[in-house]
């Protein structure tokens, strides 16, 4: 049981569960209910309070728990991204449910106030309530800065007009309400003590192809999106899969490493709508609309909620192909990649840290440790410059003259990962290239080599995962995507596994591509780190604007159920807010993301020079 | 007041510093070494570790161990300190080099082999010791020449940073001992291996690292063949034949034939030894082979090692590229700095050595030598594994 408990308690909450990313399909009681208690991610939380005699048995509870089928995708699903296996939870949570109504456990039917009446007059029965076992799901966000707040109701409207009610409604009762997408910004927003609003059920996706634009609600998944977009031979601008688009654009705005091309915040979007802070509409093109393309380098109030915004639609080609360039040092792979930014070479660029990596490409922790190891000692790959483009683009790389882990390359070597270890052609690979380095990758026929001595299968990749879901995972990695290069980084599927290990807390600034301004900040942000004993790693950087700017995140990680690791980054955090204030200050150009939050409609370059 | 019998000693923790250490420990001497940490080991954990590797830890007092900086004037120590080492020290060995030859660590190759000279130069003219002896390497004599005679180099060609940055520190102590009058003698070993006798060695480049590249390989396609059902071998005619061997097509693009000058390491040391007792006078002298392996020798030796057929040297001046396969390919990749001693045709004079060291001379390098300094280095996997308690428990019962 302690085991099950463990498993309930690390739920990251990162809401892959919601998404079909593997073809697995989702969790039908989730489809159909959309509340999040209705899926694993909800029922983990639901477990974890149960067993610890943190909520009492409801009627929705026993709905929640009667609801799951144990068909066993939410194990695909969530082992895929963190290593874990939530059916047996949701096993946990149905016999503890069904024991304890078998011997006669009072179940706690919740009482409907007048502000739940009026709010059920608005979206109807069901998509109002104040149900304790569902409010729980809905009361943590895994900020490691904040703690959890339990809120009075939990409303799912369907439209802009249900949501301008609602507003005007909790606004006439002055109770203070959180906006939530897929509640996984980890910053404490889409938590309250009072109402939240879960947007899961407002999916619309609309084409306007003649205006280069799909028009999205808020309930639009990154993932979601994307998968439409491709189908019609586009492609959008989006960050993690789970993520909701409107709700991310929010936020911080949308960054990616195709925003080395697409840019970022209000570069991806056309127009969005709005109901305001007094639920009225508003539309970012009308005349009198709020000025949200400006922006303040301050704490700043939302704008509203958005109900909708037009991204853009970008032509893909089909000669698109992604290529990964090894360094030893971050000053080569910042020179380069900010090289390719200034000739406008590739749509997507990214330099990307060994953690990175290692830990997007390995099913497990273990396999993403070894694999870390070997890239950096045998190989001595530190970093990697990601670019993705078209073969025009592939032929200037080429003409640069560095070494390139090409699509068929990176395919070698993400099918054949568990033999890299004990590789010894590899150890002299390094030696052997000692002028001129990773030179072996130039070699003609170095990915035959590398497929005659690796042996890469998906059979070799899956035999790393748990027995029993071997199966489903040979026939994964089987699937051309996902040693994909360009698919996967349009999707970013992989990108999750991040928060495998421990949950990730991000720190992202946007700043010049100086060497010795990243360095500065990169080693700052790692001595604090070590300080307070904590993971840490080097995360990416992704060009913006040309080259002239450049977008950077540094991961610190936390176990989410250690209270002395947490109160450590607490701590760290403290140090970390007045180091990058301070660097801040000094440059002029250096901008963190803490006042980003509310001002992602903002144009980057009121952000990025001013 | 100076003991006759100390000496300071750079490059203690490299191949032949460290084989050298070893003898003047057992040949009595007090030895100071001039060294570095690494990130995790002081230098006295470095050299301790290094003792018992060669079962001498009983030795360690005879030995000092003083940190310092050879990039830094006084040696980087305090003056105190550097006084003290003047006093005490009669003679030095300069052995710490930079053994790389790759063009892109120029830099770095010329600040230890040419930059770090000031340093050292000046300590052993501060402790007016007796003789600067200077571990150096034949192939200063440059490119261009057949006969390489035991003289200052004049040559202005070189194959690599390494051979150059060689060639010009003996200019530049040539002239500062000659300004100073300090007595110099000039050590110039040729290819070293490890020790003939046992096949020990600390170090597994040079010789080494194409036998290691030619097992690398083997491995690739013996696993292809074995494990994967041999599909890639079979596209390339590689096959394990009636005998067990791997018959695997590797030609060696070369422009002519050529010899190798290889020698072994305790060869190296004793003739060192010879030259700093009994040649008070200095010179230069050329530790090398009378009869040096041909390339073809050395290649039979591998294929008989390894179980492998089809390694062939061919000999083309290479006006058209040739068509390599996967192995060849990464195999010329591999051997790249190794190159233009495969196909060398200098030979080397060795009159000034001969006369000093009685005419001791290396062992032909035979099959037997090859295999058991080769069965060594796959044993300690190539440096992997070279402080195992195994290799330990070898060197317990040589000493």
């Amino acid at each position: 049981m302690k085991d099950i408990l463990k498993t309930a308690k690390n739920c990251r909450h990162f809401a892959m569960c919601k998404i079909d990313y593997l073809g697995t399909g989702i969790c039908t009681s989730g489809l159909e209910k959309h509340y999040v208690s209705y899926y694993p991610q909800g029922r983990m939380d639901l477990y974890a309070a149960l067993a610890e005699n943190k909520i009492l048995v409801t009627d929705k509870c026993i709905e929640i728990a009667d609801t799951c089928d144990l068909c066993g995708k939410c194990d695909y699903q969530c082992y895929f991204t963190t290593e874990m296996k939530p059916t047996k939870v949701m096993k946990a949570l149905k016999e503890h449910v069904d024991s304890y109504v078998k011997n006669g456990g009072k179940v706690h039917k919740s009482v409907e106030d007048d502000i739940l009446a009026e709010l059920r007059k608005i979206v109807g029965d069901f998509w109002a309530t104040n149900d304790r076992a569902i409010a729980l799901t809905y009361s943590n966000d895994l900020c490691p800065l904040g703690s959890p707040k339990m809120p009075d109701y939990v409303i799912m409207p369907n439209t802009r007009e249900e949501i301008a009610a609602i507003i005007k409604l909790l606004n006439e009762h002055k109770i203070h309400y959180a906006i939530r997408g897929n509640g996984t910004a980890s910053i404490g927003v889409t938590i309250t003590e009072g109402a939240v609003i879960d947007l899961n059920r407002m999916k619309t996706i609309e084409f306007d192809e003649k205006n280069w634009y799909v028009k999205v609600g808020p309930g639009v998944s990154a993932f979601e999106l994307q998968k439409e977009a491709k189908k019609r031979g586009y492609r959008v601008n989006i960050a993690e899969p789970e993520a909701m688009i409107c709700g991310n654009i929010m936020c911080s705005g949308i960054f990616s490493t195709f925003s080395a091309t697409y840019g970022t915040a209000a570069d991806n979007y056309i127009n969005a709508e709005f109901v305001s802070n007094d639920g009225e509409f508003f539309s970012l093109n009308d005349i009198d609309a709020p000025n949200l393309f400006s922006f303040n380098y301050a704490v700043t109030p939302k704008p509203g909620i958005c109900t909708s915004v037009n991204i853009k639609l970008h032509q893909m080609t089909d000669d698109e192909t992604g290529v990964l360039v090894p360094f030893e040092k971050l000053d080569c792979a910042l020179d380069f990649a900010k090289d390719c930014a200034i000739r406008h070479i590739g749509i997507a660029i990214g330099v990307l840290g060994n953690e990175y990596i290692s830990t997007f490409m390995s099913p497990t922790i273990k396999l993403a440790k070894d694999v870390k190891e070997v890239f950096s000692d045998k190989l001595g790959i530190n970093f990697l410059v990601l670019v993705i483009g078209d073969k025009y683009a592939m032929n200037a790389i080429k003409e640069m003259g560095v070494p390139i882990i090409d699509q068929k390359i990176f395919r070698t070597l993400a099918l054949s990962l568990p033999s890299l270890k004990s590789a010894q052609w590899l150890d002299i690979l390094k030696e052997a290239s000692e002028d001129d380095s990773f030179s072996y990758l130039k070699l003609s026929q170095f990915n035959e080599l590398a497929e005659t001595a690796l042996a890469p299968s998906a059979k070799q990749l899956a035999k790393e995962v748990d027995p029993e879901l071997r199966p489903f995972f040979e026939k994964l990695y089987q699937k051309p995507e996902m040693t994909d290069l360009v698919w996967l980084n349009m999707f970013r599927i992989v990108s999750p596994r991040m928060g495998r290990e421990k949950n990730i807390f991000p720190l992202i600034v946007y700043l010049p591509i100086d060497n010795d301004l990243i360095n500065e900040i990169n080693i700052g942000f790692k001595s604090i780190a070590e300080k307070y004993n904590l993971k840490n790693d080097y995360g990416f950087i992704t060009p913006l604007d040309n080259g002239k700017r450049c977008i950077f995140e540094y991961d610190y990680f936390f176990d989410q159920t250690d209270p002395e690791e947490l109160s450590r980054i607490q701590q760290s955090a403290q140090e970390l807010f007045g180091f990058i204030e301070a660097i801040s200050a000094r440059t002029g150009t250096v901008k963190w993301i803490r006042y980003f939050f509310n001002q992602g409609f903002s144009r980057k370059e009121n952000f990025l020079y001013s | 007041m100076h003991n006759r019998k100390c000496i300071a000693l750079t490059g203690a923790t490299g191949f032949l510093g460290s084989h050298l250490l070893a003898s003047l420990l057992l040949k009595e001497y007090s030895v100071i070494i001039l060294g570095r940490s690494t990130k995790d080991e002081t230098l006295h954990e470095r050299i301790s570790k290094l003792l018992g590797w060669f079962g001498i830890e009983n030795r360690l007092n005879q030995i000092t161990c003083v940190e310092v900086d050879l990039s830094k004037e006084n040696l980087g120590i305090e003056n105190e300190e550097y006084k003290a080492l003047c006093s005490a020290v009669c003679s030095v060995i300069h052995c710490a080099s930079d053994t790389s030859f790759s063009e892109s660590k120029r830099e770095k190759v010329m600040a230890a082999n040419i930059g770090n000279l000031k340093s050292i130069l000046e300590f052993t003219k501060n402790a007016k010791a007796d003789i600067f002896h200077y571990i150096s390497t034949t192939y200063t004599a440059g490119t261009g020449v057949t006969f390489c005679r035991e003289i200052p180099s004049t040559a202005k060609t070189f194959t690599n940073v390494y051979e150059e940055s060689k060639a010009d520190a003996e200019k530049i102590i040539a002239g500062f001992c000659d300004k100073n009058s300090i007595r110099l003698s000039i050590i110039r070993p040729s290819i070293v291996y490890g020790d003939s006798v046992s096949g020990r060695s600390l170090k597994f480049n040079a010789l080494y690292f194409p036998v290691k590249s030619f097992k690398s390989i083997r491995d690739i396609y013996l696993n292809d063949l074995i494990n994967n059902g041999g599909e890639k071998s079979s596209k390339h005619g590689i096959y394990i034949d009636k005998d067990g061997y791997l018959v695997l097509p590797l030609k060696i693009y070369l422009p002519h034939a050529g010899i190798i000058n290889l020698i072994p390491v305790e060869y190296f040391v004793k003739a060192t030894l010879n030259i700093i007792e009994n040649c008070p006078q200095g010179g230069i002298f050329h530790l090398t082979s009378k009869s040096p392996a041909q390339l073809e020798t050395v290649l039979k030796y591998c294929e008989d090692l390894l179980k492998m057929k089809g390694i062939k040297a061919v000999y083309d001046n290479l006006n058209t590229a040739p068509i390599l396969n996967p192995a060849e390919e990464l195999f010329a990749r591999y051997i790249e700095p190794y190159k233009p001693y495969l196909s060398d045709i200098r030979i080397f004079e060795r009159k000034n050595t001969d006369h000093i060291t009685d005419d001791l001379q290396p062992p032909e390098f035979t099959y037997d030598i090859f295999k058991r300094c080769m069965n060594y280095a796959i044993d300690a996997e190539w440096g992997l594994n070279l402080f195992s308690k195994s290799n330990k428990e070898k060197a317990m019962s040589i000493s």
